[in-house]
Parts: C-alpha cells; structure tokens; sequence
C-alpha cells in the first residue's frame, strides 16, 4: 500500500537533494568553463563579463566578490605544483623564471577556499614585482616554505595545503589577443620536512 | 526492481533538471553577490575606501598591496561624474552593471596626465550631454552605460608601506558625484 508514495519520495529525495548537493559541489569546485590553465596557474578572464557562461555567473553572484576588470589585470590562481600535486605547507616549493609582460604583479598564498591565511607576524606573507630580487636576466627565484631562506621568500604557516594567487596588473594577458604563448613562472618541489 | 530502478531514474532526470534550474536562475536571486555588496558598505554617490575588517574583507581577495574604494550609483536620474588625482604608482578603475558584468575599465595608463576623470551616462543622458559639451567635461571619458544601477572599483597599489599615506589620500579624495547636466 505504501509502494508508490515510497516510490515517489525516493525518487524526490534523489531529485532534490542529489540536485542541490551536486549544484553546490560544481559552484565551489570552479568558476565556470572558461578556464585558461598555464602550467600550474590557473585564470578566468571572461569571469567578470557578460560572455561568461551561466556556470561562471552563479559562481561569481554566490562569491560575491570584486573581480578585477580586462584593462585592471588578471589573476591566476595554482592549488598543484607543475606536477599535480597539491600544495602543502609541510613542503618547500621555489617559484622561478618570469611573468607575462604587466607592469606590475602581486603574489600570495591564501587557504584552499580562497580566504585568507592566518596572520604571520614580522614573516613576509606576500611579495610584489618592485621588490622582488631578480638575476640578471630579470627572472626571479621565490622559495615558498614555512622555514627561513634566504633570497625571496614567502612565509607559510607550519602546515595545511594553500593556493597561490598572483595578479598581473595592466597586462595585456587579460585581453583575449594576449594568451597564446604566454610564459608563467615555474612552481617547483624542492623538498618537504625540514630535510 | 525495475520499479525502483525507475524511480531512481526519475529522481536523477530531476536531479539534473533541478541543477540547471539552479544554475540558471542564482544570479537573479541572490542576496549576497558583489552589487548587493557594495549597496550595503555605504550610501550611493561616494566613494568607501574598504578595509580588509568584515564588510570590506568579503569583497575583496585579500591582495595586501591593493586598496579599494566602491562607490555604488544609479543613472535613471542623473549621469555620476567619477574623478580623482594624486600621487601613486598604479590606479584602476571598473565600472560594472547591477549583475556584476563589466562595462568599462581602464588604468592609469590611458588616463590624462594620471587623473581619473570619467563620465558615466546612460544612452539618453550621454546624446544630450555630446550636443553641448560642459566645460568641465572636456578632457572627461564618457562611457555609456545601460540605464540603471551599477557600482565603481577604484583601486591603487601601495608595493611598499612608504607608499601608504599618498594610497588612502588618493582614494579618500576621490569622487563620485551625480552630475547635474543643466547646472
């Protein structure tokens, strides 16, 4: 006698609450499908205009955050190292080689879904491009670990994953015509531990 | 069996009916995206210097060398006159509609002398205002823009903390103002 009505709440259940579930899953999972993936880095540069499809949209009203405009920069975000692994703070990664022409460009790690890290004091938790140290042929070298070093270096708290955010500012990387053959700098593993 | 094979079919037909219904239709409904954001940081036709304390922090992306003003406007009555001068290394603006998509942006490279002067006019303002240009237009950016609300994004880069004080004056000077066309 209760056949159907089970039938039919199962079939609700299912519907409603694998509908919402798996909607929240792809929102937080990506902003959409108009990804640009350039080694370990990662940007959106239709996110914040009307082309962006209706997966980007939803992502960017559920955000609510500041996007930055096409003539204001760009920003790309890597969670892996170059080869896939995600980014752990119990390991030391070196960031080298140079950036897509922009005059100017910030980096900084923040927590895995987006926010910011924990306040370091007196660490240096973020680095720009006028006050980075660079070789002679204008790349850069930055270690990115939890542990002194010298050189550039970008403090992390003693443990957790995180993601890399760095933003191009006035470049013409953020303009469609900009994107092929662009070089991002290489994120490495130089080890884990204190080793 | 097949009954309940069926009616879990169902439920994934409906499942993903649901999620396309979802998808489509949050930007309409949402009460928290940038826009409504922006409306509830202060009054409209000013510029808000954001903080990374609560209200400001959840806008931004926590770049600790940027700062950030809003200003949030509507052009059904008047066109919104955005101006600032100073000294800093690096300004950008972007004006977005009340969804949140871009209409305009531009850096202090392809401003006049560094000043950031430009005028905001839905089509109808914008015709009138070109047959006769105000003076104080002249060297002014006009952008059109649909009719309706929107908000502005000023922002400015501070690479070293020396560059901190010239960051806030240049943001806290900024303006955003109605513009009266017949005055």
């Amino acid at each position: 006698m209760f056949r159907v009505p089970l039938l039919v709440a199962l079939s609700l259940v299912i519907a409603f609450g694998g509908g919402i579930l798996f909607t929240r899953y792809a929102l937080d999972a990506s902003a959409g499908f108009g990804a640009i993936r350039l080694g370990a880095w990662e940007a959106f540069p239709a996110l914040h205009t009307a082309d962006a499809d209706p997966y980007a949209k939803s992502h960017r009203a559920r955000a609510g955050r500041l996007l930055f405009g096409t003539a204001e920069g760009l920003e790309f975000t890597a969670s892996d190292d170059d080869a896939r692994t995600r980014l752990s703070a119990a390991c030391r990664y070196r960031i080298s080689g140079q950036t897509p022409p922009a005059r100017l460009w910030t980096l900084f790690p923040v927590a895995p879904d987006g926010k910011p890290l924990a306040a370091q004091e007196g660490r240096p938790t973020a680095i720009n491009s006028w006050v980075v140290l660079r070789d002679s042929d204008s790349s850069f070298s930055i270690t990115v670990s939890s542990d002194a070093a010298a050189g550039n270096w970008l403090a992390l708290p003693p443990s957790g994953d995180f993601k890399l955010v760095l933003t191009l500012l006035d470049t013409p990387a953020a303009g469609s015509s900009g994107l092929i053959d662009l070089s991002m700098p290489k994120v490495e593993k130089i080890g884990c531990g204190h080793a | 069996m097949l009954k309940i094979l069926f009616s879990i079919i169902v439920g994934v037909l409906g499942a993903a009916f649901l999620h396309l219904i979802i998808i489509l239709s949050l930007p309409g409904f949402s009460n928290s995206d940038a826009f409504q954001r922006v409306e509830a940081i202060g009054e409209e036709d000013s510029f808000h210097v954001l903080d990374a304390g609560e209200d400001g922090g959840r806008l931004l992306n926590g770049d600790p060398y940027l700062r950030t003003a809003v200003c949030a406007f509507d052009l059904s009555d008047m066109p919104v006159h955005l101006m600032a001068k100073g000294q800093v290394p690096f300004w950008s603006l972007a004006i977005y509609d009340s969804a949140s998509n871009e209409v305009f942006s531009m850096s202090d490279r392809t401003s006049v002398g560094g000043t950031l002067d430009v005028l905001v006019a839905a089509p109808v303002q914008l015709a009138a205002i070109r047959k006769a240009l105000p003076a104080e237009l002249a060297q002014s950016i006009l952008v059109e823009m649909a009719e309706g609300q929107g908000y502005a994004v000023l922002r400015t880069m501070v690479p070293q903390p020396s560059f901190g004080d010239g960051a806030r004056d240049f943001l806290s000077k900024a303006q955003c103002d109605a513009f009266d066309v017949g005055g």
